[in-house]
């Protein structure tokens, strides 16, 4: 599903010059797989994922996802593998506001190249995956923080990704909600969706199937 | 593609209501007064133009030199001369013009269209080629039957507009139309005058004159009648019934009128050029009028789209987070600088069509009331406005155009939006 060499990514960090958050990671990261990323704040895992879904695109290295090479992609073709191939859930949910949960969901098809049938009936099943079918007409205001990133998690999968790529998906959730969503990953793992998720928790990290430390920009 | 952007720029504009609304307001008021000044300023120049001074384009009148050149005989306009105006390139047809040089005067005493008038007037009479005045010629033929038939005559267009809307309300008098008029028989008595007492070698010349038709080539203060009648009048009084007072030169073409000016005026004559100066000079007031009024509504457009500036700018910068996102799910670039261009063209869609439509509210409104408020007076229009079918169409394109201009900064910034910056967590 994976095959990342050697990546190296640097920012720009004021007057002291450049600031080298990856330099050299390299993973592999087979279909169905369900891989934890651990490490320190600041470390670089939100950068690597980024990389890893083609929202990045100021690295250097090869990156192979789901067969399409992502470096030195142009922007449409990278939009279109973002829109087809990879789902994102980020920690802090990034709905949008004052807008039904269906709305929110649907949102991948407003951008999609190709027509996705029955957008309603396909968001509906979405949000059936998530078990929140009852509440497709709520706003997130009118949603609990889990309920959030459930719908969240159904706009990720709405476009049938195969890559699910989650950036603390439960650092904003308290312990039970957060076990909820574990098992809801768990769940989709197990119907075989391949998940790379970052995260400070035991509770993913011993989800997972496999476990990588992110440091000094290496895995390992 | 962009087909689908459609719910979205209709959830963010709905979202966002207040702010789409105040945007499209400021440009309905700018788009609204340019459509309404440009209309007007339409509407009053087609009055000057056509009603108050009619001005043919392709005519130019010649007249004689003010000073006789002497023995050179230059400046008259004999046959000859006439001759070779006519055979001036660009020139399609030579009119000649014979005043008659014999002052005239009207005594009516009887019923005038339903009222008793008991009226003296003294009046000018010109002679001209039937084919000058003939598609004006509602009777009969346009020619001289002798001494003992009533003399063909035709009025001015604009005499009869202010005797309407002047003289004849004021006097209780009846409205008359160049039809009602047709046929009318009124005395005229040429070598015989109120004013100056009349030269004793002739006697006066009592004739008879029927209208035929009114016409803008008329004689503003007088008649117009056959050329024939002068001669034959010219002649009886013993006075010049040889040279022409005026030639009107119709042009091939508009564009060639400089051109025939330039060689009349080397042929010794003048152009007597004071309607068409009249009438440029009012039709350039109306137009540096009109001009200054839309560059003012210009600005206001301006200033509208700097204002939905402002507003994508800051809704853009709002909405950081929405756009990455949208940027995580598939966004292409092109499609989120699409999707603010089409937030702008709908809003300024709105904005043209709701301030083209004040504009013509407001247009109809001036004209219902200035024909209920305003009295009557002469050249009063039944419309003040011209509303052209590209007038409207460019009052929407300019909310369009200006709403968009507004966006496109905004749209290249919402174009750029880093989502790995916007999302990280
Ligand atoms: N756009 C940027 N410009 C400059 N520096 C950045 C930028 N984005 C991230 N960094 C820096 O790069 C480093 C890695 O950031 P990153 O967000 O990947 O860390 P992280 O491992 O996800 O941390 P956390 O666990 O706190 O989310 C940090 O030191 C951060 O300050
Ligand atoms: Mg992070």
């Amino acid at each position: 599903m994976i095959d990342a060499k050697a990546i190296a990514r640097d920012y720009d960090d004021g007057a002291k010059g450049r600031l080298t958050v990856l330099d050299g990671a390299s993973l592999t990261v087979d279909d169905g797989e369900f891989v934890a990323i651990v490490g320190r704040s600041g470390s670089g895992k939100s950068t690597l994922l980024h990389v890893l879904g083609g929202l990045d695109t100021d690295y250097r290295g090869q990156v192979t996802v789901a067969g399409t090479r992502l470096d030195g992609l142009p922007d449409p073709a990278l939009s279109r593998f973002r829109n087809e191939t990879v789902g994102f859930v980020f920690q802090s949910f990034h709905l949008m506001s004052g807008v039904s949960a269906l709305e929110n969901v649907l949102l991948p098809a407003r951008f999609s190249a190709t027509p996705m049938g029955d957008l309603h009936a396909r968001a509906t099943a979405a949000l059936a995956r998530v078990g929140l079918t009852s509440h497709a007409a709520r706003t997130p205001g009118q949603l609990s923080g889990g309920e959030r990133q459930r719908v969240a998690i159904a706009r990720a999968l709405f476009s049938s990704p195969k890559l699910l790529l989650c950036d603390e998906p439960t650092g904003n959730l308290d312990a039970a909600t957060a076990d909820e969503v574990v098992a809801l990953f768990k769940t989709l793992n197990a119907a075989g969706l391949t998940i790379v998720a970052v995260t400070h928790e035991d509770r993913l990290r011993s989800a997972a199937t496999r476990v990588l430390t992110l440091s000094k920009g290496k895995l390992s | 593609m962009s087909g689908s952007l459609w719910p979205l720029v209709r959830l963010s504009l709905s979202r966002d209501r207040r702010s789409a609304l105040s945007s499209a307001f400021g440009l309905a008021i700018g788009v609204a007064s340019l459509v309404f000044f440009v209309s007007l300023g339409l509407g009053v120049g087609a009055i000057v133009r056509d009603k108050v001074f009619p001005v043919d384009t392709s005519l130019v009148e010649v007249v004689p030199a003010q000073l006789s050149f002497g023995l050179l005989g230059g400046g008259t306009l004999d046959e000859a001369t006439v001759a070779r105006l006519a055979a001036l390139p660009g020139v399609e047809r030579a009119f000649k013009k014979m005043n008659v040089r014999a002052p005239a005067v009207t005594i009516y005493r009887g019923d005038f269209f339903g009222r008793p008038l008991h009226m003296g007037l003294e009046i000018l009479a010109v002679g001209v080629e039937a084919d000058f005045v003939k598609q004006d010629v509602l009777l009969g033929e346009f020619v001289d039957s002798g001494p003992d038939k009533p003399i063909p005559a035709i009025a001015s267009t604009r005499l009869l507009e202010i005797y309407n809307k002047s003289f004849a309300p004021q006097r209780a008098l009846p409205q008359l139309s160049g039809q009602l008029l047709t046929g009318f028989v009124f005395p005229v008595d040429f070598n015989r005058s109120f004013v100056t007492s009349t030269p004793p070698s002739a006697s006066a010349i009592p004739s008879q004159a029927q209208l035929v038709g009114v016409s803008d080539r008329g004689l503003l203060a007088g008649i117009t009648i056959p050329l024939e009648a002068a001669r034959r009048i010219n002649t009886a009084a013993n006075l010049d019934a040889k040279t022409f007072t005026g030639v009107a030169l119709k042009a091939t073409d508009p564009s060639q009128v400089p051109g025939i000016v330039a060689a009349v005026k080397t042929m010794g004559l003048r152009v007597d050029d004071q309607d068409r100066r009249m009438a440029e000079n009012a039709g350039a007031a109306v137009a540096i009028s009109t001009s200054s009024l839309a560059l003012l509504s210009v600005l206001i457009c301006l200033l509208a789209a700097f204002n939905i500036a402002h507003a994508f700018s800051a809704s853009v910068r709002a909405r950081e987070k929405e756009l990455g996102v949208m940027r995580a799910v598939g966004a292409s670039r092109s499609a989120l600088f699409r999707l603010v261009l089409v937030e702008a063209l709908v809003l300024g869609l709105f904005g043209g069509v709701l301030g083209t439509a004040l504009a013509l509210v407001g247009s109809v409104g001036l004209d219902v009331a200035a024909v209920r408020f305003l009295p009557e007076f002469p050249f009063k229009p039944e419309t003040w406005f011209q509303r052209p079918l590209w007038l409207l169409a460019g009052g929407v394109g300019l909310g369009v155009l200006a709403a968009v201009a507004g966006a496109f900064l905004p749209a290249r910034r919402a174009s750029r939006t880093d989502p790995a910056r916007v999302l990280a967590g």
